[in-house]
């Protein structure tokens, strides 16, 4: 038969009635056990006699005075998170807490979706793609010139209509105009534009120069 | 016109008549730690100092346990009544009273001697020794006992402390044990053997 287990051992020196029979009666017979048991027994009872020094009378009498002191005025059953600092004690609700982490996480998705997003190289067409219909003003997204996701916009196909609507513009009309612009503005936002977006403002701003051209014609 | 005759006299205050606890609470053990609890969260401040005196000595005596020195002791039984004052809401009554406030003074207690060593009360000065009953050396003997225990009981893991001081110092059983640190039974004996064993090997290497 195996020696007694840790929880049997316990079991035994405290003589549980949860004590198997015959278990109890191989820890009486087995020299191993017993020896091991006894010495559990006696450091037991070595820590038994161990008391705890007896406190002032008068402390016993101050305590309750003490404690109600520094409860104060606060009502009981004051909500778990009472006795963090004020900026956090919200977050010691459970609800709140489960929210917040919820929110933190949508948030950190978020982030990286965007970032992810902003920086992917531009999708890769084919050659049969890469026609532009420039003339009836009605392309279809697929059918728009691909932009590449180059930071140079001077070298950007899709950019050369912006710049020749941008060339017949006078600085003091778009002044006037109530537009302005800090140096670099506009190339950061372009920058910051996707390789979709940046086609379809280009094809939006070449819509207009259209309509502008027939106008003049 | 003569003035009405009217005689107002007051008998209480009108917030005690508000109150739907019993009038006269006494520490007595007519009035049991539930009806104390539901005073105490119906606004009666004072019900709640019926249950301070009731229950600081054990409290006090788990603190002192735990950290081996009066200031201390006192300072965690102090916060351990604070935090069951404030967590009564949480209190639903699934267990006893005394059980609940275990575990809160425990989980006190866990969270200090986790952050900072035991200070333990120098031999000199603890417990002020009675020559009428005791000879002075065996009073003598007995305190170093006393206090190598202490040391080795400071040196304990604190699930094994917590467990030899619950299940040797304050008699309880494994199954409240288990309920008070959060764990089953079989982790309480595991624990308190270690405890027991670690208390032998501690105490050995002393001697």
């Amino acid at each position: 038969m195996s020696h007694l287990s840790r929880t049997e051992l316990v079991d035994f020196i405290e003589a549980s009635p949860q004590m198997p029979a015959e278990r109890a009666h191989h820890a009486s017979t087995c020299n191993e056990c017993r020896a091991e048991a006894d010495a559990l027994r006696s450091i037991r009872a070595l820590a038994i006699t161990d008391e705890v020094p007896e406190p002032s009378p008068l402390f016993w009498d101050h305590f309750p005075a003490r404690v109600a002191a520094a409860i104060g005025e606060e009502p009981p059953g004051r909500s778990r998170g009472a006795d963090a600092p004020a900026g956090i004690r919200w977050l010691r609700a459970p609800l709140m807490t489960w929210a917040a982490a919820a929110t933190m996480a949508v948030l950190m998705i978020i982030t990286v979706v965007w970032r992810t997003t902003l920086h992917a190289p531009a999708p890769v067409r084919g050659p049969e793609v890469a026609t532009t219909s420039t003339g009836s003003g009605t392309a279809a997204p697929s059918a728009v010139t691909p932009v590449s996701d180059d930071t140079d916009v001077d070298a950007d196909e899709a950019w050369a209509v912006v710049r020749a609507a941008a060339q017949d513009l006078r600085w003091d009309e778009v002044h006037a105009a109530g537009l302005s612009a800090r140096p670099g503005a506009a190339e950061g936002l372009a920058l910051e534009l996707t390789a979709d977006e940046r086609s379809v403002l280009a094809r939006l701003l070449d819509k207009e120069l259209e309509k502008g051209k027939r106008a003049k014609g | 016109m003569g003035r009405p005759d009217w005689k107002v006299s007051v008998t209480r205050d009108r917030t005690d008549a508000a109150r739907p606890a019993a009038q006269a609470l006494d520490v007595g053990t007519t009035t049991d730690d539930l009806t104390l609890v539901d005073a105490c969260r119906a606004g009666r401040r004072d019900a709640f100092d019926l249950i301070v005196q009731r229950h600081q000595r054990q409290v006090y005596q788990l603190c002192y346990r735990f950290v081996g020195n009066h200031e201390d002791a006192s300072d965690l039984a102090q916060d351990a009544f604070i935090r069951a004052y404030r967590g009564l809401h949480s209190f639903k009554g699934d267990s006893a009273f005394s059980t609940w406030l275990y575990r809160v003074a425990v989980n006190v207690c866990l969270n200090r001697v986790g952050s900072r060593a035991p200070r333990l009360t120098a031999l000199e000065i603890a417990d002020r020794p009675d020559l009428r009953v005791e000879r002075a050396d065996t009073m003598l003997l007995r305190r170093e006992r006393s206090a190598e225990v202490r040391a080795a009981i400071a040196r304990l893991p604190r699930k094994q402390r917590a467990a030899l001081i619950l299940r040797v110092y304050h008699e309880l059983p494994h199954e409240a044990i288990a309920e008070i640190v959060g764990s089953s039974v079989g982790a309480v004996k595991a624990n308190f053997f270690h405890a027991l064993a670690n208390l032998r090997k501690f105490l050995r290497a002393q001697s």
